[in-house]
């Protein structure tokens, strides 16, 4: 009851945004406000409705970590998989002053749909190329780590799971910084950041301290470079695992480059994590645009540690996957995107599925997934 | 005899067709005030996508955008940013929705963006070669 009242809130409020944008046009000749001015408040909403379906009896197949059940073992097709609304709120307060909060409902942890904060701060722009920002904002470990929940920033149905999932923490409470500047023709920017953060998974609760990272983000023409590192102190709690690790410090190194002309596009990124044991995951994708069709291909894999592979399939998430899709953007602010899947797992490992019966481990087994959603923007 | 008649018909057919020509195309528009005498396709990109806040002479650059479905615009952004409508939307929804930064303000009609960049040094828009007069500057003719 509450999860419906909580959707038909949110439907209703991206309504309401969708019709008030309607009314709000550009200014005629006749009045045109300065250069500078702008709405105290803009609202917005963004959301993906889909289904997936995974040719699996012993498992389910979930997108996101922290999704208790998918598709295979509890269904044939999971509609609940990777759907979600969201609404947000941009606030400016004077031009250097401004804040966002963003809700999310999603499919989570707990089984239902509650919706959470996915973004809450405030930044101050001291000068227009250097700003701060306090409070619940993106952890900036892939290129698309900021906008991996709005399907319509991006070609596939979802960011590829090998490499995001390695990296289930998503945000961060706290402060960052970001400097902007200009490298002859080429534009960097860097972002210091530093907090703590507690998220949920699929597995238990991991909770991090003292996360500090450093980002570089370089355009040259049509290319873009991301490179980040970051360091924090966490501990992972698992019932389902029987695991509790204590403190550990854990480190991560990552690495992007994304090639965009407009006709077609390639990206490539890789991550190096380093808690109790190092893991490697890493995707390349290209795809080429046909007016409103973008068909794509994408590589992605994880691997683990030895000492993973013998002892700990609970943490051994290795598998590779080759998909094969389409986005076809066939209306204003909407899309529909079609992709398919064929998921090998590594040994010794359950990969990213969930709701796996005690002491079973489906080691080598290959698989398939189809999913179909339908983003939108507003 | 024959030569002339035809020409008789083709040149103004031809005339008309230059004409069509010139009114589909987009200029990249500053005041006239401005010290800006031209940009490349590049760096005018780099301002409308919020990659960069200024002009090279490092004065503040503030982009003027004309309503979506608007054909100088689909026009401006094909030729100059390399984007369709709907790629530029999935760019605005990655930076929109993280509290990044925000589009170019609106303001719709060639005459109406005209009048605003005359009055603002630091303005910079687009609008139909057609529309251009004394008050602004082209800076670049994609």
């Amino acid at each position: 009851m509450p999860k419906k009242y909580c959707l038909a809130l949110l439907l209703s409020v991206s309504a309401g945004i969708s019709a008030a944008k309607a009314d709000q046009n550009a200014p005629g000749d006749a009045e045109v406000a300065a250069l500078t001015d702008q709405k105290m408040f803009e609202f917005g909403s963004y959301g993906t409705l889909g289904a997936t379906h995974a040719s699996l009896s012993s498992a389910d197949y979930a997108l996101d970590a922290p999704m208790p059940y998918g598709s295979g073992r509890s269904g044939y097709w999971a509609p609940s998989d990777n759907s979600l609304i969201a609404a947000h709120v941009n606030a400016t307060f004077t031009p250097d002053l401004t804040a966002i909060f963003q809700v999310i409902s999603e499919y989570n942890s707990n089984g239902n749909y509650r919706p959470e904060v996915e973004w809450a701060n405030a930044k101050y722009a001291l000068t227009p190329n250097f700003y701060i920002k306090a409070g619940r904002f993106a952890l900036p470990t892939f290129i698309d780590s900021d906008n991996h929940d709005v399907g319509y920033s991006f070609v596939w149905v979802h960011t590829p799971v090998e490499l995001y999932q390695q990296m289930p923490i998503t945000s961060v409470d706290g402060i960052n910084a970001a400097y902007h500047f200009s490298l002859g023709e080429a534009e960097n920017s860097v972002k210091l950041i530093a907090g703590q953060n507690t998220t949920e998974t699929s597995l238990g609760i991991i909770n991090s301290k003292n996360m500090r990272g450093i980002f570089d983000n370089l355009e040259y023409g049509q290319a873009t470079f991301h490179m980040g590192y970051q360091q924090r102190i966490s501990s992972t709690q698992s019932d389902l695992a029987r695991l509790n690790t204590g403190w550990v410090e854990a480190s991560d190194l990552s690495a992007g480059i994304s090639y965009d002309p407009g006709s077609w596009f390639f990206k490539s990124e890789w991550l190096q994590d380093r808690t109790l044991y190092k893991t490697n995951a890493m995707y390349a994708s290209a795809g080429y645009r046909m007016h409103q069709f973008t068909p794509y291909l994408t590589h992605s894999q994880s691997s683990a540690a030895a000492a993973y592979e013998n002892s700990l399939p609970y943490l051994n998430m290795a598998q590779k996957s080759n998909s094969v899709g389409v986005r076809w953007d066939f209306m204003k602010n909407f899309d529909f995107k079609l992709q398919y899947d064929h998921i090998k797992l590594g040994d010794n490992s359950n990969g990213y599925l969930v709701n796996v019966p005690d002491n079973v481990i489906l080691s080598g087994k290959t698989f398939h997934v189809i999913s179909a959603v339908v983003d939108f923007v507003f | 005899m024959l030569f002339y008649r035809v020409l008789k018909w083709v040149m103004p057919l031809s005339l008309l067709f230059s004409v069509q020509a010139a009114i589909a195309d987009v200029v990249v528009i500053v005041s006239a005030k401005s010290p800006v005498v031209n940009l490349s396709a590049d760096q005018v990109s780099k301002i409308f996508l919020g990659k960069s806040t200024s002009f090279p002479n490092h004065d503040p650059a503030y982009p003027i955008d004309q309503p979506q479905g608007s054909a100088v615009r689909d026009e401006f952004y094909a030729k100059v940013v390399h984007k369709d409508a709907s790629q530029l939307a999935a760019y605005w929804a990655k930076i929109i929705f993280t509290g990044e930064g925000r589009p170019p303000k609106l303001v719709a009609g060639d005459k109406a963006v005209v009048k605003v960049i005359a009055d603002n040094p630091d303005a910079i828009g687009y609008i139909d070669s057609s529309a251009l007069n004394h008050s602004v500057r082209a800076v670049l003719l994609p």
